[in-house]
């Protein structure tokens, strides 16, 4: 399974008082990483709403491993696990750059809405057909792990 | 479709969600599923609706069809029925 990487670096504003990054701030990380997933497929919130659909989060959990500083370089690394049902479940990986060092992990399941608020139970076939590019993306051997 | 598919349906439940310290009699046939009854939330809607279409063909679109089949164990039985009635129909009249 492949994991989509992109990098940040720790912001004065996202460290506390103990000179580490807020535990909050790795969620808005994790946002980082799929939005730069999405956005290779064109499957961005925008695209969503354009389709007729929202995908809001219903669960989401995070592990904190090592604490990172100001200043360090981080690569968020995303991926999607291949769904079984009507859901997308994105997993998470933040490590630090310079020693691929694993900072924080984590995972966030989205369902699917019509813009009118129904649930989505089955996926459906227009929605399918825009994801397959990014499973079959996905499914690509991951090289950089 | 067997008499007991009631309690077939709550075993279904039971090893779908996992639901490791819950007993098919400790689901009331007329009960709340979801909300204040057993608790099970939207996750668990996805779950039942992968396995209810795996055991028994049938298929729940969408949470507006789910609100109404989900509410209880014998409105679930009651759908599970219709639909059989009416894959049996349809596969007679092929």
């Amino acid at each position: 399974m492949r994991y989509d990487e992109t990098e940040l670096r720790v912001r004065f504003n996202e460290v506390d008082s103990w000179g580490v990054v807020w535990h909050g701030h790795y969620i808005s990380w994790f946002e980082v990483g799929r939005m730069a997933l999405l956005g290779k497929f064109h499957l961005l919130p925008s695209d969503f709403t354009q389709m007729g659909y929202t995908a809001p989060v219903v669960d989401l959990k995070c592990v904190f491993k090592e604490p990172a500083r100001l200043d360090e370089e981080m690569l968020i690394r995303t991926t999607i696990l291949e769904p079984t049902k009507a859901a997308l479940t994105f997993r998470f990986e933040v490590l630090r750059k310079s020693d691929r060092k694993l900072m924080a992990a984590g995972e966030e399941t989205q369902v699917l809405l019509t813009l009118d608020g129904r649930m989505l139970y089955i996926i459906p076939q227009d929605l399918r057909e825009r994801l397959q590019p990014l499973f079959d993306y996905l499914e690509e051997p991951d090289s950089s792990a | 479709m067997p008499d007991d598919l009631v309690l077939e349906l709550k075993k279904l439940i039971i090893a779908t969600l996992k639901l490791e310290e819950v007993n098919p009699e400790d689901i009331e046939d007329d009960g709340q599923l979801f909300g204040n009854g057993l608790g099970l939330d939207s996750i668990d809607a996805l779950e039942l609706v992968v396995a209810l279409e795996k055991t028994y063909g049938v298929a729940i679109p969408d949470s507006e069809v789910g609100e109404r089949v989900f509410r209880s164990v014998n409105t679930l039985a009651q759908f599970v029925k219709e639909q059989s009635a009416i894959s049996i129909q349809r596969s007679a009249k092929e």
